[in-house]
């Protein structure tokens, strides 16, 4: 995030300040009398090959950040630089659709519900034909020889082809969406929640099959999900989000085993682990998540945080580079000893 | 259908011991519901689903038992079985629900009463009293299953109203109590709130009060915390271990988060496709699971903690859809210790292991009872 770290050629993607606020609306001429703060103030950086896990509690701006990133929505304030393979450093924020029309091929995304992602009328073939087509990338022969190669990679039989989404299960819709994703061979990636829709054992068999693509096809990914055991499995890096701030960013290790932000300690101490062993009883957070209208002042977390200060409600604390790679927003958090996810029965 | 006894939302101390006298703590015999060879069918359009195929399964009483598996495996259509809300095409076409009456008496317990729930009529009076008094359900999206043009507090005051003598201003006064013991903040405002001006964490805690108005013996709950973000998941689930230990309730937990089983339940049912395939404690099925599939569901979660970050191992194939009629074992398509000419020709039974203590488990690697030959029966 420093200006040495920007012109790194091993980040591909720096997003600094974004915002995207919703207007709220009201009355007979619609007059904006609010906004909805879905997305207030995220900083983050991808290197090559980081997969980084976006997490928080639903309504927190996981997918709103993702979807303003590939540009689906428009940002209200920030800076989103990618490092184009061709092009080298790009600012999406400010780009018109023409311009932004050759950098999309490298940005793909995976959506959550396999079912509503596909459109039912067209076939295996024309959906995952579609970015190519749309592209001028290939026609005739080619584009069928392109379509089978895909469905081959995702683990799917291309003789499927001419089949429609409703003959194929959940996981192999989920694959089909990542073949659409793939079609343009892009260098960027935003999984949202690729598999909570899926059955535990058709989960794995899709995790797997997006470590195999990371590594054979030099993907980045952005992985935004609400299973921590699922983010902790395949993540390198993570982000956690608090109504629209991005209030930690640290290695996934760091963050589960040795959380520095106070929120990010209840999420962790929140895990039902797989181990009836490992029973604990869980962090209470008072009170309710806070309105994105209506946030509150000074840090947003500050009336359910049991550390907080008379400081945390006047002042709003700036994400700092705590430890090498650790970004934390809090005005303690060199103070706190916090709790990891393993550390149970305390 | 209906039995001719007297409608008794709960059992009353002076009923004779209708069904033998056990005091033997042995969790076996004190099962609150017992259900036996379970087959539910839909008879849809497009054929016969055959969502429960032999449920066998014990929920012991005063335990948490977690009902695990994949979906379509029949753990709603059990639950919505033992409350007598299978509604057409589905139907019961087979089996015993048998509701056992408990009462502690000293340091053991006495069953002094059984009803069989198949026998009942969905919609008769018996099986309304039951309902709602004796056994409870929660579901799993607090927002459908609250009615959104009543407050909150006129949804409790009419269970308890339909199933206890008590007059108007005693049950709103039990509806704020109920509210208070599961915590809901400001219990005495809460009460007058609708559904939608609550969060969805206040939401299903107000569902868990309705379902513990009339203190049930059973409470059934269905994916309670699925739709729940992480941290009001740990907080309901730790808020129903607490009314589970204080009220000495028998809780039925369905989930598909193995997370969830771990941390919430003293015993374990495994189900796949129609059928309970093992049963065990809780520390039992994480330590020692013997059914091929419990073992491959464990294999194929991310486990934190495991530092060795070492690949996922997944369950090659998908469940069969519940029209399809597997031959043998329902899983020896996917099992890793196939045994062809055996599993692929009979079902095997659900027996109990040698050495153990009530573990049961449905595989020929341990057992050579089978129950039918060629699949699917009825």
């Amino acid at each position: 995030m420093t200006a040495e770290q920007s012109h790194d050629d091993n980040l591909l993607l720096d997003v600094k300040g974004l915002k995207t606020h919703f207007p709220i609306r009201k009355g007979l001429f619609r007059k904006v009398v609010g906004h909805v703060r879905a997305v207030d103030g995220v900083n983050l950086y991808l290197r090559k090959g980081d997969t980084l896990g976006l997490v928080g509690e639903s309504g927190c701006g996981k997918t709103t950040t993702g979807r303003t990133i590939v540009r689906l929505l428009d940002p209200t304030a920030g800076t989103i630089r990618f490092n184009d393979p061709e092009r080298g450093w790009v600012q999406l924020d400010s780009m018109g659709r023409k311009e932004l029309a050759p950098i999309r091929r490298n940005i793909q995304m995976i959506f959550q519900d396999p079912f509503s992602s596909l459109n039912p009328r067209l076939t295996v073939k024309r959906i995952v034909a579609e970015p190519l087509v749309i592209n001028g990338v290939a026609s005739g022969d080619e584009l069928n020889d392109r379509v089978a190669g895909l469905l081959k990679v995702v683990g799917l039989r291309p003789e499927y082809m001419s089949r429609y989404p409703h003959a194929f299960s959940g996981g192999q819709r989920q694959r089909l969406g990542i073949a659409r994703a793939l079609a343009l061979n892009p260098r960027l990636i935003i999984c949202d929640e690729p598999v909570s829709a899926l059955d535990v054992s058709i989960q794995a068999q899709v995790l797997n099959l997006l470590e195999d693509l990371q590594t054979d096809f030099d993907l980045t990914y952005i992985f935004i999900a609400h299973d921590l055991s699922v983010v902790e499995h395949i993540t390198n890096r993570m982000a956690v989000m608090y109504v629209g701030k991005l209030v930690e960013l640290a290695p996934t290790d760091e963050l589960y085993y040795s959380p520095m932000h106070p929120y990010s300690e209840a999420l962790m101490a929140a895990v039902p682990i797989p181990d009836p062993r490992m029973r604990d009883r869980p962090i209470r957070l008072p009170g309710e998540v806070a309105n994105p209208a209506n946030p509150p002042s000074g840090c947003y977390f500050h009336p359910r945080c049991r550390y907080a200060e008379s400081m945390c409600s006047q002042e709003e604390p700036q994400l700092r580079e705590l430890a090498p790679d650790h970004w934390v927003s809090c005005h303690f958090a060199e103070q706190l000893t916090l709790r990891g996810v393993l550390d149970r029965g305390g | 259908m209906e039995s001719h006894e007297t409608v008794k939302p709960q059992p009353t101390p002076s009923a004779p011991p209708a069904a033998g006298t056990n005091d033997q703590t042995n969790g076996k015999d004190h099962a609150v519901l017992r259900i036996k060879d379970l087959h539910t069918y839909f008879y849809t359009v497009v054929g016969v689903a055959k969502a429960l195929n032999g449920v066998t399964l014990d929920i012991p009483y005063g335990k948490v038992l977690g009902i695990v598996g994949e979906s379509g495996c029949g753990k709603s259509v059990t639950a919505l079985s033992a409350m007598q809300l299978v509604l057409p095409p589905g139907r019961i076409v087979k089996g015993e629900i048998i509701l056992n009456r408990i009462r502690k008496q000293g340091n053991g317990f006495l069953v002094t009463d059984e009803v069989n729930i198949t026998n009942l009529h969905p919609r008769g009076p018996i099986m309304r009293s039951i309902r709602g008094a004796e056994i409870a359900m929660i579901f799993q999206e607090p927002m459908t299953s609250l009615n959104p043009s009543y407050t909150v507090g006129n949804q409790i005051m009419e269970a308890i109203l339909l199933h206890q003598d008590v007059s108007e201003q005693e049950a709103r006064d039990r509806a704020i109590d109920i509210l208070r013991r599961v915590e809901l903040p400001n219990a005495d405002a809460v009460v007058d709130r609708y559904p939608h001006q609550l969060s969805g964490g206040m939401r299903q805690r107000a569902m868990i009060a309705m379902a513990l108005s009339c203190t049930p013996a059973l409470l059934i709950a269905d994916e309670p915390t699925t739709a729940l973000d992480v941290t009001t998941e740990a907080e309901i689930l730790e808020l129903m271990r607490e009314l589970q230990a204080q009220m000495g309730m028998t809780i039925a937990f369905i989930t598909h988060n193995l997370g969830v089983v771990a941390q919430m339940c003293d015993e374990v049912a495994v189900m796949y496709l129609g059928r309970v395939v093992e049963t065990a404690p809780v520390e039992t099925i994480f330590y020692d699971p013997r059914h091929p599939y419990t073992a491959a569901l464990l294999q194929s979660i991310p486990r934190i903690g495991s530092r060795t970050k070492k690949r996922l191992e997944p369950i090659r194939g998908v469940v069969p859809d519940p029209y399809a009629n597997v031959p043998g074992c329902p899983f020896h398509d996917r099992c890793n210790a196939f045994m062809p000419g055996t599993c692929d020709v009979r079902v095997p039974a659900l027996m109990p292991l040698p050495d153990s203590d009530h573990h049961e488990v449905r595989c020929f690697l341990h057992s050579d009872a089978y129950e039918s030959e060629n699949g699917y029966d009825g």
